[in-house]
C-alpha cells in the first residue's frame, strides 16, 4: 500500500475547496446567453407606470415607429404612416402576420385597445398627441387613422419614445385594465424577473431580425465598480448606457486601460447651466455674459469628463433632429468676462465686482444624488468664476430638496439635463422653456414672455418651416445668454471580448443586442 | 428570573417604540418634497402641480405629525409597511425577499468571526508573546483598522478578477457567499479576537489558574478548562455588540457584491427619498438591535448566576 506524506495529505485537504470552485462561468455558460449588467431591477414592465427600469421596455415591446440614428423614423408595427395635410390626423398602415408573444394577434382593434389607454388621458398629457386626442377610426383589419384636435407637428417622434407608446397583448390587463405580464411583440419575452435579475428569451416569433442568440441575462448590480469588475471577471458581457447601467468617465478610463473595449459615441444630451429668471442677479445680461465666457468648458470635458465629453453652446447636440446650427465655443476669456461685467455697470473692487452696493455673488445650486458628478463639476466652475470676479456659493442638497427649490427659481444658477433622443428636441423645448407647461419638480432652464411665443410657435410648426422655427428658438437662446450649454456627454459602453459586432443601440433608453455575436 | 426577564422584554418594547418615533420624526422632518418625487415615479414627466398637491392629500402629508407617525405605527404593528416608493412593491414583499439575503450574510459572517476570534484569540494566548501571538496581534489590528469597501474590493480583484474562484456579485450557490463573508467578518472577527486574547491574558492572572498550574496543569490545559469558561460573559456581550454593527457593514457589503438585501435597499430608499421604505428599514434595524441585545442579556444572566441576583437598595 502506497504510503501519503502527512504533507500531502494537508496539500490535498488544502487545494480540495479550492478546485471546487473552479470558474463555473466557463464550464457552465454556452455561447447563448448575453449578460448585461444593470443597475437596478427592471420591475414588472408596466407600460403605464413609471416605475420599471426604461430600458428593458424596448426589447419586449414593439412601438408603432421606431427611432433610428440621427432621429430617422423607422417602421414597426406600423409599415407606412400619413399624415393628413391639415395635421388632423395620422393614418398607420398596420404590420401583418404580427402576433404578441402569447399568440394573439396584432390587429387594428389590438391596436385601438392599446392606443385608447393612454392617448386622451389626463396623466399623459405631456404628450403632445395624447393632449390633442380626439378619436381613433379603424379603417380595416390591418389600417387606423389617429384624429386630433389640433396639428402636433412631433406626433411621429412621440410615438417612437419608450412608454406608454408601446404595445401590449390585450389579454395581458385584469378586469380593471390593470397590465398583468409584459406580453408585447417584440424580440424578447421575460421568462423569470426578480430584484436580482431578469432573463429574458427569444420571441422565435418576431416579425423581424431575430438575435443570433437564444437568451439574454440582465444582473442587477447597483454599484459601478462591482459591475467593472464583473466584466473584468468575464461575468457580464456589456455595462453602460446612461439608462441601463451608468459608466462614469473615470471608471471608463480605468477599463480601456486595463486592456478592455470601450464605445464611446456622441451624446444626445446637453449638461446645461441654467439662470434663474427669477433672480435679479441673473436678469442681468452682463453677469449671464460674464458666467458664459468666463468659464472653461474644455478643461470640464478634458479633466471631469476624461475626455469623453463634448464642449458646447448649443441646446441640442447634432444627433438630434433639427437641432440647429453650430455656433463655435468660446475659449475661455477672463478679460472679456471682466470686460462685460464692467460694460454692465459692475465696478471692480478688490478681487470682486460690485454694483449699487451688492457684491457680484451667486447662489449655485447642486444635487450630486439627481445628477452624479455635478458637485465636482460645480467646484471646478467656482474656482474658474472666482477668477472672474464672482463670489460663488455652492448649495449641495439631496434630490427632495432640488424637486422643491428648482421649479421655484430658489436659485441663482444650476444644473439641467435635456432629455435626449428620443424626446428631443421637442420634449425639452415644451418641458423647460414654456411657462405654461407645468413640469413640476423639474423645473424650467428658462422662460420669458417673448421665448414663450417663440416656443410655441416653433412646435406648432410643421413641414419645412419648422426647421427655421426653431432656429428662430436656438438663436434667441443664444443670443440673450439664456441659458449656457456646457458639455454634451459621451455615449459610454464596455464590452467584454467574447461580444462581437458590438453597435450602441438608437439611443441610451435601448438594449445593444441587434447585430451581436457571441464568441 | 422571570420576572426579570418580562421587565427587559418590556422595556425593549419601549425603547423600540421610542427609537421608531425618533426616526419617523428625523426622516419626515427632513427638507424636500416627497409628494414630488412620487409624482415624478408615477408619471416621470408628466408630473404637475395638481398631481403634488393631490398626492400630498392622500398620503395625508399635511396632517399633524403625531398623527401621521401614530396612523404609520398603527399599520406597521399589523403588517402594513406601505408601498416603496422606490419599487412600487409593499414593504411586506420586500421584506421576504430580502431579508433572508441580509440573514445568510450576518449568520454567516456572525459564524465565521466567531471561529476566526475564537481560534486567533486562543492562539495568541497559547502563544503568550511568541511569534505567532506578535504575527495575530498585527492581523487583528489591521483587520480592526481596514475599512469593509477595501476589503471586497481586494478580495474581488484576488479571487474573481484575478484567479476567477469566485463570482463577484450576485447569489448563486455557496461559492458566492465566501467573499461577502469574509468582509463582513473581518471587522468583528478582529475586535473579538483581542477580546478573547485579553480576557484570556487576564483570566490566567486570577487565582483559579494559579490553582490549575499548581496542581500541574499545562497552561494550554489551565487556558480551555478554566480561563475559556471565564471570559464567556465579556465575550458574548462583545459579540452582541459586533453582530448588530455587522447590519451596518451589511449595507456596504450588499451593495458591493451585489446582494439584494436590506443593506442594498436601504442604500437605494435613502437615494431616492424613498421615505416609506426608509422608515420600515429602520423600524426593522432597530428590532434587530434591541432584539440581538435582549437576547444577549438573558443569555448572559442564564450563564452567570451574579447577574441574576436583585440589585440591592
Amino acid at each position: 500500500m502506497p504510503k501519503i506524506s502527512r504533507r500531502a495529505l494537508l496539500s490535498v485537504a488544502t487545494a480540495a475547496p479550492f478546485l471546487a470552485m473552479l470558474p463555473r462561468i466557463v464550464l457552465a455558460d454556452g455561447h447563448d446567453v448575453l449578460r448585461i449588467g444593470i443597475a437596478g431591477e427592471t420591475g414588472d414592465l408596466d407600460l403605464l407606470q413609471n416605475v420599471s427600469t426604461l430600458s428593458s421596455y424596448t426589447v419586449v415591446f414593439d412601438g408603432l415607429i421606431h427611432y433610428g440614428p440621427g432621429g430617422t423614423l423607422q417602421p414597426g408595427l406600423a409599415t407606412a404612416w400619413k399624415v393628413a395635410e391639415d395635421g388632423l390626423s395620422i393614418s398607420f398602415d398596420l404590420r401583418e402576420g404580427v402576433t404578441f408573444s402569447d399568440g394573439t394577434p396584432f390587429d387594428a382593434a389590438a391596436a385601438e385597445w392599446n392606443l385608447k389607454r393612454w392617448l386622451g388621458v389626463a396623466d399623459f398629457s405631456w404628450i403632445g398627441i395624447a393632449d390633442a386626442y380626439d378619436s381613433i377610426v379603424v379603417d380595416a383589419p390591418n389600417k387606423i387613422t389617429v384624429k386630433l384636435k389640433r396639428p402636433v407637428p412631433a406626433a411621429l417622434l412621440e410615438l417612437t419614445i419608450v412608454r406608454p407608446v408601446r404595445f401590449l397583448s390585450p389579454k395581458a390587463v385584469d378586469a380593471n385594465g390593470k397590465q398583468t405580464a409584459p406580453i408585447g411583440t417584440g424580440p424578447w419575452k421575460v421568462e423569470s424577473y426578480s430584484s436580482t435579475g431578469t432573463t429574458l428569451v427569444r420571441n422565435d416569433g418576431y416579425w423581424g431580425e431575430k438575435p443570433a442568440f437564444s437568451r439574454m441575462e440582465l444582473k442587477v448590480v447597483p454599484d459601478e465598480l462591482a459591475r467593472a469588475n464583473g466584466l473584468r471577471a468575464g461575468e457580464l458581457d456589456i455595462i453602460g448606457g446612461e439608462w441601463v447601467a451608468p459608466l462614469s468617465p473615470r471608471r471608463a478610463r480605468a477599463l480601456a486601460s486595463d486592456g478592455v473595449t470601450v464605445v464611446a459615441e456622441p451624446g444626445t444630451a446637453t449638461t446645461i447651466l441654467g439662470y434663474s429668471p427669477k433672480s435679479p442677479m441673473m436678469q442681468d445680461k452682463a453677469v449671464r455674459d460674464a458666467i458664459f465666457v468666463g468659464i472653461d468648458r474644455a478643461a470640464v470635458a478634458a479633466v471631469l469628463f476624461e475626455g469623453y465629453a463634448d464642449p458646447t453652446v448649443d441646446i441640442f447636440p447634432t444627433t438630434v433632429p433639427t437641432a440647429g446650427k453650430r455656433h463655435d465655443v468660446p475659449k475661455r476669456d477672463l478679460a472679456a468676462a471682466k470686460a462685460a461685467l464692467t460694460a454692465g455697470g459692475w465696478t471692480a473692487q478688490g478681487a470682486g465686482f460690485s454694483k449699487d452696493g451688492k457684491p457680484l455673488a451667486i447662489d449655485f445650486l447642486v444635487s450630486d444624488e439627481s445628477f452624479p458628478g455635478s458637485r465636482r463639476i460645480a467646484e471646478m466652475l467656482q474656482a474658474q468664476l472666482t477668477e472672474v470676479g464672482f463670489k460663488v456659493n455652492i448649495s449641495s442638497v439631496d434630490t427632495a430638496v432640488m424637486h422643491q427649490r428648482r421649479p421655484n427659481f430658489e436659485y441663482d444658477l444650476t444644473f439641467f439635463g435635456n432629455y435626449g433622443a428620443p424626446y428631443d428636441p421637442h420634449g425639452s423645448l415644451g418641458a423647460s422653456f414654456v411657462t405654461a407647461v407645468d413640469t413640476g419638480p423639474d423645473g424650467k432652464i428658462y422662460v420669458s414672455d417673448d421665448l414663450d411665443k417663440l416656443v410655441l410657435a416653433a412646435l406648432e410648426t410643421a413641414g419645412d418651416a419648422r426647421e427655421a422655427a426653431m432656429q428662430l428658438v436656438y438663436d434667441w437662446i443664444y443670443d440673450n445668454t439664456a441659458a449656457c450649454p456646457l458639455v454634451v456627454t459621451q455615449r459610454l459602453w464596455a464590452v467584454s471580448s467574447r461580444v462581437k459586432g458590438f453597435a450602441l443601440p438608437a439611443t441610451d433608453y435601448d438594449l445593444p443586442f441587434k447585430g451581436l455575436t457571441l464568441a | 428570573m422571570q420576572r426579570m426577564f418580562m421587565r427587559r422584554t418590556g422595556l425593549a418594547l419601549l425603547l423600540m417604540v421610542a427609537a421608531s418615533a425618533l426616526t419617523f420624526v428625523l426622516i419626515t422632518a427632513a427638507p424636500g418634497n416627497v409628494a414630488a418625487l412620487i409624482a415624478e415615479r408615477s408619471v416621470g414627466a408628466g408630473a404637475d402641480g395638481a398631481m403634488i398637491r393631490r398626492i400630498e392629500q392622500e398620503l395625508g402629508l399635511n396632517d399633524p405629525l403625531p398623527v401621521r407617525y401614530l396612523r404609520w405605527l398603527g399599520d406597521a404593528a399589523t403588517g402594513d409597511f406601505g408601498v416603496s416608493l422606490r419599487s412600487g412593491k409593499p414593504m411586506a414583499e420586500e421584506f421576504a425577499t430580502r431579508i433572508p439575503v441580509t440573514a445568510t450574510l450576518l449568520a454567516g459572517g456572525g459564524v465565521l468571526a466567531l471561529v476566526l476570534s475564537l481560534a486567533f484569540g486562543i492562539a495568541g494566548a497559547v502563544s503568550n508573546g511568541g511569534v505567532v501571538d506578535r504575527l495575530l496581534h498585527g492581523l487583528a489590528l489591521l483587520g480592526a483598522s481596514t475599512p469593509n469597501f477595501f476589503v471586497a474590493a481586494l478580495l474581488v480583484i484576488a479571487f474573481s478578477v484575478g484567479l476567477g474562484w469566485l463570482p463577484s456579485f450576485g447569489v448563486s450557490g455557496i461559492r458566492s457567499w465566501l467573499m461577502p463573508w469574509m468582509t463582513i467578518a473581518l471587522f468583528p472577527g478582529s475586535v473579538l479576537a483581542r477580546v478573547v486574547r485579553v480576557n484570556l491574558q487576564e483570566a490566567m492572572s486570577r487565582p483559579f489558574a494559579t490553582t490549575g498550574f499548581a496542581k500541574g496543569l499545562t497552561r494550554r490545559a489551565v487556558l480551555v478548562r478554566e480561563a475559556l469558561p471565564n471570559i464567556l460573559i465579556p465575550f458574548m456581550t462583545t459579540f452582541g455588540a459586533q453582530f448588530t454593527l455587522m447590519m451596518i457593514g451589511a449595507i456596504v457589503v450588499e451593495r458591493v457584491f451585489g446582494l439584494n438585501g436590506i443593506g442594498a435597499f436601504f442604500i437605494e430608499a435613502i437615494r431616492f427619498r424613498d421615505f416609506i421604505g426608509m422608515q420600515a428599514v429602520l423600524l426593522l434595524f432597530v428590532v434587530f438591535f434591541v432584539t440581538v441585545n435582549l437576547i444577549v442579556d438573558i443569555a448572559a444572566m442564564l450563564a452567570d448566576p451574579r447577574l441574576r441576583r436583585p440589585k440591592r437598595a
